[in-house]
């Protein structure tokens, strides 16, 4: 059996290092590794050849709520863009914060954190106020290099934020615990690492008189205003609200229709006329190469279950030394992020909870810990989703790994807290209320 | 005119609509595949869960209440397989129940689709196989794998978190389908909680004493091969545990209901009714998370060398050998255990006792095979078989 599955994990690596030889995408070589892997499990019968089609359609169909929330955020915020709203509210909160430069800039961390803490998704954060916040950055001189790197690291923490945290409730309804005490392991955490994040990559003003051009680039219709801006806003955090509120008598309308609503607010108060058909079908071409890559690494997790490489991941973590374990967690927990994103929480993480829960460390301090080093994973290939959104909402498609190297103080941060919060758990427990 | 990049694009078009096909045709089959269950000598009634909760009349989270009257009046009993339809064992024991039980004292309600949704459902990204099949003497009986989830098709979307009615403990949003989550359940809910209130008026209208709930788990899972149960079950938890252990040779420890986890059948019936509710769990090694393919086979015969490797490490929660936990085995703790539960309550409280009979215990099951206890759909008239 194990050699088999070393086969199957040599084929997929294999078929994916000869498609990016030959300058292929990462997702058409993700999509060529992965075929390679249903085709090179065949051989075993694992799966069996007449399966693979239904494999492949039954894997596609793994993240197609979290794409369906990718599209309608990116139609939401597209729409308040072409308004002119992004412009309007990124020229008053710099205008009005800049005289205390630390204050700005935590407010749009504090600002960053909030649409990716209220849905579990860092991309949701980026998509609905990255671009605006990427631009009053640059405003108020934080260096064009970092200003992708804050977003990421940022956009990392909202994720892992509470209330919404997708890789602790993974967690917890794969291991059986309540999602309950996460506030404060993680809400501290995430504040802090936040705080620190905006210090280092953007306490230094690195552009001088940079306010001037940013004014100048940030135009926007006559007609805007703060009613104008904020109503969808105020409609989009009032839907999520309300459900919490009253959860026995609101209707569960899932994030997906709670963005589509708010963006037909958004496009009845716009003042430039916009065609609603024109801005989806662009949202679908900017979103594209997003959307498939998600498409695809469920196809991948579905043939890594199928032929068992899956398990041997799962495996090879679980055999670890402890005290190597620990060594090897700030690499293992990022990189399952970077080739499975979610599928990593389950296929490593409920066997390494109730494998440390067995050795007295506490469950829930342990998933919290855990929390803050998967979002970092978001930033490695093949997927980099949270990291490819970065660059794509601050404008800058340079050098990915350029990018990446200017995270790497907070990086090694944030993996020293969550290795600290697993490792020291039982000393932590008093966090936990609930 | 037709330029190349046209003919390409139409070629990558038709092996999409291909590939369409031919991945979503088996998935579709699985969804109108039927389960045959055939009503053995003990069944007096047939109703459905709609019975109790109208609402659930003509949807796909209606299913089957087969009912097992005694000639004489006792207590009553009521167990439930496929709350996850990933763990089927919990229905195999029900439908063997099913298809053999007599009951000479006292009623027994059995539900072996209890999340039928669920059973109709597949697990995207895990690679399971979509059925499986056991042998019996007249050739094999093919069954539908489920997931853990009622099917999105049934009830959708999901909140970006769970509250549950009417704690109001956040749970994960995946457990709003999870019919192990949404107890005690609301009348003018959600489907699956609408299932479990189902549930719930029949424990409190038929005065029902024992609620089994029939479960599987992962073998790194510390809450596997065990009884859950709340402080009003424990006692015969206790004694059931300690006679299966004694009398048939084998483990199942006792885990107790946590107060302050929700939704749970082992928490919400006891609080929530006059039942005493018990949850059942035995180790499944397919659904441990290192395990080598996911496969038929490993379902059935629960050998695996990852498993094996981690046992040696002792990284499981059960002895585990080359012999691995096999779906026999599975099936026949949960009969011998249930027996087990409903012998004890009986000995307890004469008045409400109930009498089974025909119902094989663990050692004849582990013996003669799970298949061996299904009767032919084919042979026996067909009002006696119903359709799942």
């Amino acid at each position: 059996m194990l050699i088999q599955t070393l086969v199957v994990t040599a084929i997929i690596i294999t078929a994916y290092a000869l498609a990016k030889w030959r300058h292929l995408s990462v997702e058409l070589s993700l999509l060529i590794a992965t075929v390679a892997g249903a085709l090179g499990g065949s051989i075993f019968r694992t799966p069996e050849i007449r399966e693979i089609p239904r494999h492949l359609v039954e894997g596609s169909f793994t993240y197609l709520d979290v794409i369906l929330v990718f599209f309608t955020a990116t139609l939401f915020i597209t729409i308040i863009q072409e308004s002119g709203g992004v412009n309007f509210a990124v020229r008053q909160a710099v205008v009005r914060f800049s005289k205390i430069r630390f204050l700005a800039l935590f407010m749009l961390m504090i600002i960053l954190l909030i649409p990716g803490a209220l849905t579990g998704a860092g991309s949701v954060s980026l998509l609905v106020v990255g671009a605006p916040v990427a631009l009053a950055m640059k405003g108020l001189g934080v260096s064009e290099k970092n200003i992708p790197a804050i977003l990421f690291i940022v956009a990392g923490l909202a994720a892992a934020a509470p209330p919404v945290n997708i890789w602790a409730m993974v967690l917890c309804a794969g291991t059986a615990i309540p999602y309950i005490g996460f506030e404060l392991p993680l809400g501290l955490p995430v504040l802090l690492l936040g705080t620190l994040t905006i210090i280092i990559l953007g306490g230094k003003r690195a552009q001088a008189g940079s306010l001037e051009t940013f004014l100048e680039k940030t135009q926007y219709h006559p007609a805007m205003n703060w009613f104008r801006l904020l109503t969808p806003f105020v409609v989009f955090f009032a839907l999520v609200v309300a459900y919490r509120l009253w959860p026995f008598s609101f209707p569960i309308l899932g994030l997906p229709l709670e963005f589509l609503l708010a963006s037909l607010v958004a496009l009845a108060l716009s003042p430039v006329r916009l065609n609603l058909v024109r801005v989806a079908s662009a949202t679908v071409s900017k979103l594209l190469p997003l959307l498939a890559i998600m498409v695809i690494v469920g196809m991948l997790q579905q043939v890594l279950a199928v032929s068992g490489v899956k398990g041997l991941i799962s495996y090879s973590v679980l055999i670890i030394p402890l005290g190597l374990l620990f060594c090897l967690l700030p690499l293992i927990i990022p990189a399952s992020e970077g080739v499975l994103t979610y599928g990593g929480a389950a296929i490593i993480g409920i066997p390494l909870v109730w494998y440390l829960n067995s050795l007295g460390y506490h469950a829930t301090l342990v998933i919290a810990g855990l929390s803050l080093l998967w979002p970092l994973g978001d930033g490695l290939p093949p997927t980099g989703l949270i990291g490819r959104l970065s660059l794509i909402v601050s404008g800058q498609e340079g050098k990915y790994w350029d990018f990446l190297k200017q995270a790497w103080i907070p990086w090694l941060i944030i993996t020293a807290t969550g290795m600290l919060m697993i490792i020291f758990s039982g000393h932590l427990r008093f966090l936990v209320i609930g | 005119m037709k330029t190349a990049g046209t003919g390409f694009k139409l070629s990558v078009t038709a092996v999409f609509i291909i590939l369409l096909i031919a991945g979503g045709w088996p998935l579709r089959q699985h969804r109108h595949f039927p389960v045959e269950i055939v009503c053995g000598p003990g069944v007096t009634e047939v109703r459905n869960l709609s019975d109790y909760l109208p609402a659930l009349k003509g949807t796909v989270a209606d299913t089957p209440v087969f009912i097992l009257s005694g000639r004489e009046p006792g207590g009553s009993v009521l167990v439930m397989g496929n709350t996850h339809a990933n763990e089927p064992e919990g229905m195999l024991t029900v439908a063997i129940m099913v298809e053999n039980a007599v009951v000479e004292k006292g009623t027994v309600f059995l539900i072996p689709f209890f999340s039928r949704s669920a059973s109709l459902n597949t697990r995207p990204g895990e690679g399971y196989p979509l059925y499986f099949s056991v042998r019996t003497p007249w050739g094999q009986k093919k069954f539908r794998m489920g997931n853990r989830d009622a099917s999105p098709l049934d009830q959708w979307p999901d909140p970006d978190v769970y509250i549950h009615y009417p704690e109001k403990q956040m749970l994960s949003y995946l457990d709003i389908r999870n019919t192990n989550r949404t107890w005690p359940g609301r009348k003018n809910g959600l489907p699956m909680e609408q299932v479990t209130f189902a549930a719930m008026e029949l424990l409190r209208q038929e005065r029902v004493d024992l609620a089994i709930d029939l479960h599987g788990a992962e073998t790194m899972f510390p809450v596997t091969n065990c009884i859950v149960a709340p402080e009003k079950s424990m006692r015969i938890a206790t004694l059931a545990s300690l006679t299966v252990k004694s009398m048939e040779g084998f483990e199942n420890h006792l885990e107790s209901s946590p107060e302050k986890f929700r939704g749970l059948s082992h928490r919400e019936i006891g609080d929530y009714s006059d039942t005493l509710p018990f949850l059942l769990e035995s180790p499944i090694p397919f659904l441990d998370q290192p395990t080598g393919a996911k496969t038929e086979k490993l379902f059935l015969d629960g050998r695996d060398e990852f498993l094996l490797s981690l046992a040696r490490k002792k990284k499981l929660f059960v002895p585990y050998d080359e012999s691995g936990w096999s779906l026999d085995r599975r099936v026949g703790q949960h009969l011998s255990v249930s027996l087990e539960i409903i012998r004890q309550n009986s000995r307890k409280s004469a008045d409400r006792a109930i009498i089974i009979k025909n119902v094989p215990r663990y050692s004849e099951v582990v013996n003669n095979g799970t298949g061996s206890y299904f009767h032919n759909p084919a042979l026996v008239e067909k009002g006696k078989v119903v359709k799942i």
